[in-house]
């Protein structure tokens, strides 16, 4: 990057089925809380980045509305979409333009409702992320079922099993009852995930993240603007992206995401921060399977080995690297286009030591964000640190 | 309240892929391969991108496999609302990996033939 980038204000709404408000109200309690946390007003801010799938919801074409609604009207003149990436193409976006020097203070946002439709539609959606024609039209994969390839996959070789996804689970929903902010808040057992309806076979209920509606929002600003501001920054190291083939027959291997591994390299490269570093890390468990291979991916795990770290408590708080201690996408909601900031946001608190019952001691102060979008077709590794 | 529902009707183009379709009706499994250098594809492609050059022919697939993994499908979408089916990814004599159907018991590592139902290609384990 050419000039450093910061983070100075976060913000996000509470993640569940949010019958009590429409896209609009949404989102502004994101962006409400990022101004206040930033000390700003709209007329700081000198662009504003809307990430959102939103083919789930009314407003197909919600970045107007929401930008209207939050007094951000001039502002908004894009809107980015990486599947469940989208949050973090939003953030790369309006990093990308402070660190060119384009602009001194950007916002991102990123949202979605997704409850508006029901869940056959929902998945009928979600199947027709990776290639309609070659994979939806002909065999009717879900969103599950493309992830549950993978399980089966990693199950045969590895020997990873479905008690040890379960812990994922577990783990999720354990810290997601401390977040007031996460769509589940109820703890639960490895014998009730095992028992939970199956889905997309070995993926059951308990192994997947829920359908949410939520918001997230971030400030970056250059280091002149930080320096004006007299703001508290958590820097932006370092970024890495990837990305895959739609069709997922034809990636060759199913026990780990390519466009994850990719974008792992190059952020620890760009930050010069290797996976020993990371104390802290948000990833994406938008199924169970998918946080054993994201300890893979990064480089915390030996392939194959990422059952076992989960396993030996290693990724819990004041382990090895903590991971996802406001509840992962499992537990704690995945809206799709706001979960990458969702993502900043928890790694921001957990670095600012502003993380409550669930903060995780720090001694070099790295943590670093992995959000995957489809089914690997898009991947962000993002690295921040103090 | 009730919103508007949005009904979308798709048309879809299958031009230059019609080998592909009506192979799968008599139960065969088609795909493009470049003539200039030989790349396979599959899903078929009308146009190869490592070469630039869109001289394909068409090449049938060898029905004999392998299964690489499968899932069983049990919550449907929209559309399939039927029994559970298993969708599995198959790897061929061809050294190509095809997204299919399962029939028979699965398991990761079986070897499979490869036919079709009309609409889709079937791995029948054997
Ligand atoms: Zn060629």
């Amino acid at each position: 990057m050419n000039k450093r980038v910061a983070v100075i204000g976060i913000g996000s709404s509470k993640f569940g089925r949010r019958n009590d408000v429409g896209i609009r109200e949404l989102t502004w309690e994101a962006v409400r809380e990022a101004l206040i946390d930033a000390g700003l007003t709209q007329k700081d801010i000198q662009l504003n980045v809307i990430g959102s799938t939103a083919y789930r919801g009314t407003e197909i074409y919600p970045a107007p509305p929401a930008s209207e609604y939050s007094g951000l009207v001039g502002k908004s003149p894009i809107r980015v979409e990486a599947a469940c990436a989208t949050g973090s193409a939003a953030a790369f976006t309006a990093i990308n333009a402070v660190a060119s020097g384009m602009a001194d203070i950007v916002l991102a946002i990123g949202f979605d409702k997704m409850t508006e439709v029901d869940t056959s539609a929902s998945l009928a959606i979600g199947g027709r992320g990776g290639n309609y024609l070659w994979e939806f039209h002909m065999y009717g994969t879900t969103f599950p079922t493309y992830y549950a390839l993978y399980a089966t996959r990693h199950m045969a070789v590895y020997g990873t099993t479905e008690e040890d996804m379960a812990l994922a689970s577990v783990k999720a929903h354990k810290y997601a009852s401390l977040n007031e902010k996460a769509h589940l808040r109820n703890k639960v057992t490895v014998e009730e995930v095992l028992k939970s309806r199956p889905i997309s076979w070995p993926i059951k209920l308990l192994d997947s993240s829920p359908i949410s509606d939520g918001s997230s929002a971030a400030i970056f600003a250059s280091e002149d603007a930080v320096r004006k501001l007299h703001a508290e920054p958590v820097w932006v190291k370092g970024i890495g992206y990837g990305s895959d083939t739609s069709s997922i027959a034809s990636r060759g291997e199913w026990t780990g995401l390519k466009a994850a591994k990719d974008a792992a390299a190059m952020a620890y490269s760009s930050s010069h921060v290797s996976p020993t570093d990371v104390e802290y890390a948000t990833v994406h468990d938008c199924f169970t399977i998918a946080e054993i291979m994201a300890y893979e991916d990064l480089g915390f795990a030996e392939k194959g080995k990422g059952a076992k770290l989960l396993r030996d408590g290693q990724t819990e708080k004041d382990g090895k690297v903590a991971v996802n201690l406001f509840g992962g996408l499992k537990a704690k909601g995945h809206p799709l286009g706001a979960t990458g900031l969702a993502m900043i946001y928890e790694v921001v608190k957990q670095l600012r030591e502003e993380a409550g019952p669930v903060q995780h001691s720090f001694k070099n102060y790295i943590g670093l964000t992995h959000n995957v979008g489809g089914t690997g077709h898009y991947a962000y590794v993002t690295v921040l640190g103090r | 309240m009730e919103g508007i529902p949005l009904f979308l009707k798709y048309d879809v183009s299958i031009q230059g892929y019609e080998r592909f379709w009506e192979g799968l009706k008599a139960g065969e499994v088609w795909t493009t391969k470049c003539k200039k250098c030989g790349t396979i594809y599959y899903p078929p492609q009308r146009d190869c991108p490592n070469c630039l050059s869109s001289d394909m022919e068409w090449i049938k697939l060898k029905e004999n496999g392998k299964i690489m993994t499968f899932s069983i499908v049990k919550q449907k979408p929209q559309g399939f609302d039927q029994e559970d089916y298993v969708v599995g990814i198959v790897r061929n004599e061809d050294n190509v990996d095809l997204m299919c159907w399962l029939k028979g018991i699965p398991k990761v590592g079986k070897d499979v033939k490869l036919t079709t139902d009309g609409k889709r290609v079937i791995g029948v384990v054997v």
